[in-house]
């Protein structure tokens, strides 16, 4: 068992010549051993970290491009997620690819290498049940899909954020490294196969883009730096906005029986007043920019008050100009630091 | 009057169908939920015992109706459903202020602060504490918007019967 790796391997790196296209058809073309490996299922991460092992030197020159598609295997390896004959087509297409040196090649390598092994999972599960193989091969595409779109996700967000994740990950790096990890040595290295990090990254990201939506949402937020000042700005103005409410309805009360005789003007004027005062509150906010898939209030697009803003100049009347000025003694006796 | 609201909300959503902020709509469904309600309050009861509660209770109401696309504002229709006695929020403001004080004092521990501040954002939003944090934090969001323009519409009122 081991040796036939082993002789694979040999093959591998005796031949460096050989084209890459040579390389993959001759993984196509290995079903019985494929088929050999396939029989002893629980020796596969272990063949992973003996080539992982042995291979270091070389894979580590040219496993920068790589590690998408070896991290995506190794974590179903890990979790002893597929047969061995996928375990066998990812440790031929590392050695394969070894040889490669510029970075299109190793990425068109990886596509194939990708597309074969679909192949190779289709064409090999005929000879068994069909509707158990069809079962296993989607699932396994669907998670290496998965996986492989966790790590492009990471990586696109490893681009952006590089530069105040690596001192992050090298920390981590130390703590977290498992046998395979010799293979990745990008820079996102301690948290790359741990499928419980990168879920966790992804969360965080969601997270820290709502808090700076809200950020941008919430006035006076933009001077305290640190989310848990930001926290409590956001809590001090929800705090507020509900205690002007209370206090309005009290006065609403205590109002109410006057409520009748007003009440045809209304719907006049109230609106009048709505486009007036809204800019008197967007004001302090210029630079909204609500996300659409946070505020589905409507069909027709995002809560934009944005638009708003150009309103002001035009649409500023008389009648509501005292109410202006009383929303601004209203809003400045109960605000707890809003900025006009 | 209520017809010259549904009327006018009418006209313009066919009107324009495209050029509508949502907030524009949310204030009208808003007013033309609450100003209806608080002209059926005075009619009922006729006393001049108009209650403070109750015309919370109807505010409240008038919110979590007209922001039904949102979750929390289930949440504020089962709290106003279940218990007549709205009661609820304004403990919840005295509440929010003592548990404000005490954080403050706390210095240590950064992520356990952060935490427990994000347990207050859930005790302020309707149904906050029902929801996992990421969920939370876009729902605060919008409550606040809705809050603010709340507040508008309730202005206006107030300052059209003054």
């Amino acid at each position: 068992m081991l040796e036939s790796l082993v002789s694979l391997e040999c093959m591998s790196l005796s031949s460096m010549d050989v084209s890459v296209l040579e390389r993959l058809k001759w993984l196509q073309q290995q079903p019985q051993q494929q088929q050999q490996v396939r029989s002893s299922t629980n020796a596969s991460p272990e063949l992973l970290q003996f080539h992982g092992t042995n291979n270091d030197e070389l894979l580590q020159s040219t496993f920068s491009h790589f590690q998408m598609l070896g991290s995506g295997f190794g974590p179903n390896y890990n979790m002893g997620f597929g047969p061995s004959h996928e375990t066998m087509d990812g440790c031929i297409s590392r050695t394969s690819s070894c040889q490669m040196d510029p970075a299109d090649t190793m990425g068109i390598i990886l596509k194939n290498s990708e597309e074969n092994i679909a192949i190779s999972l289709k064409n090999k599960r005929k000879s068994e049940v069909k509707t158990r193989e069809e079962e296993k091969t989607e699932k396994k595409i669907k998670v290496e899909a998965e996986t492989e779109s966790n790590m492009k996700g990471k990586s696109n967000m490893s681009n952006t954020e590089a530069s105040s994740d690596t001192s992050k990950q090298t920390s981590k790096g130390a703590s977290e490294i498992q046998k395979l990890d010799y293979i990745h040595v990008r820079a996102r290295r301690g948290q790359a196969t741990d499928r419980h990090s990168l879920a966790e990254r992804a969360r965080r990201e969601k997270i820290s883009k709502k808090m700076k939506y809200l950020q941008d949402l919430v006035p006076g937020c933009n001077k305290v730096t640190g989310r848990a000042g930001m926290l409590d700005e956001i809590i001090n103005y929800v705090q507020s906005l509900q205690r002007q409410v209370e206090f309005l309805s009290m006065k609403l009360a205590v109002l109410n029986p006057e409520l009748e005789l007003a009440m045809e003007d209304l719907s006049v004027k109230q609106f009048q007043a709505y486009f007036t005062n809204l800019p008197v509150v967007a004001a302090s906010k210029p630079s909204i920019m609500i996300d659409a898939p946070l505020f589905p209030l409507d069909q027709q697009g995002s809560l934009d008050l944005s638009v708003i803003n150009p309103n002001q100049a035009t649409s500023i009347e008389a009648p509501s100009a005292s109410w202006e000025t009383q929303s601004q003694s209203l809003y400045n006796t109960s605000s707890l630091g809003f900025q006009y | 009057m209520e017809r010259q609201i549904i009327n006018k909300k009418k006209r313009v959503f066919s009107v324009e169908p495209n050029k509508i902020p949502p907030s524009e709509v949310f204030t009208r469904k808003y007013t033309s939920l609450l100003v209806p309600a608080l002209k059926k309050l005075n009619m009922n009861k006729n006393s001049s015992q108009v209650n403070q509660l109750t015309v919370k209770h109807e505010v409240d109401m008038a919110l979590a109706l007209s922001a039904q696309e949102f979750a929390w504002s289930r949440f504020l229709l089962q709290k106003l459903s279940s218990s007549n006695n709205p009661t609820t929020t304004t403990s919840s403001s005295s509440n929010g202020i003592r548990i404000q004080e005490r954080s403050g004092k706390e210095g240590g521990h950064e992520d356990g602060e952060r935490e427990e501040k994000l347990r207050e954002l859930q005790k302020l939003l309707p149904g906050g504490e029902e929801m996992n944090v990421e969920e939370m934090l876009g729902e605060i969001g919008n409550y606040i918007k809705c809050l603010e323009l709340q507040t508008i519409a309730l202005k206006s009122i107030v300052q059209d019967t003054t």
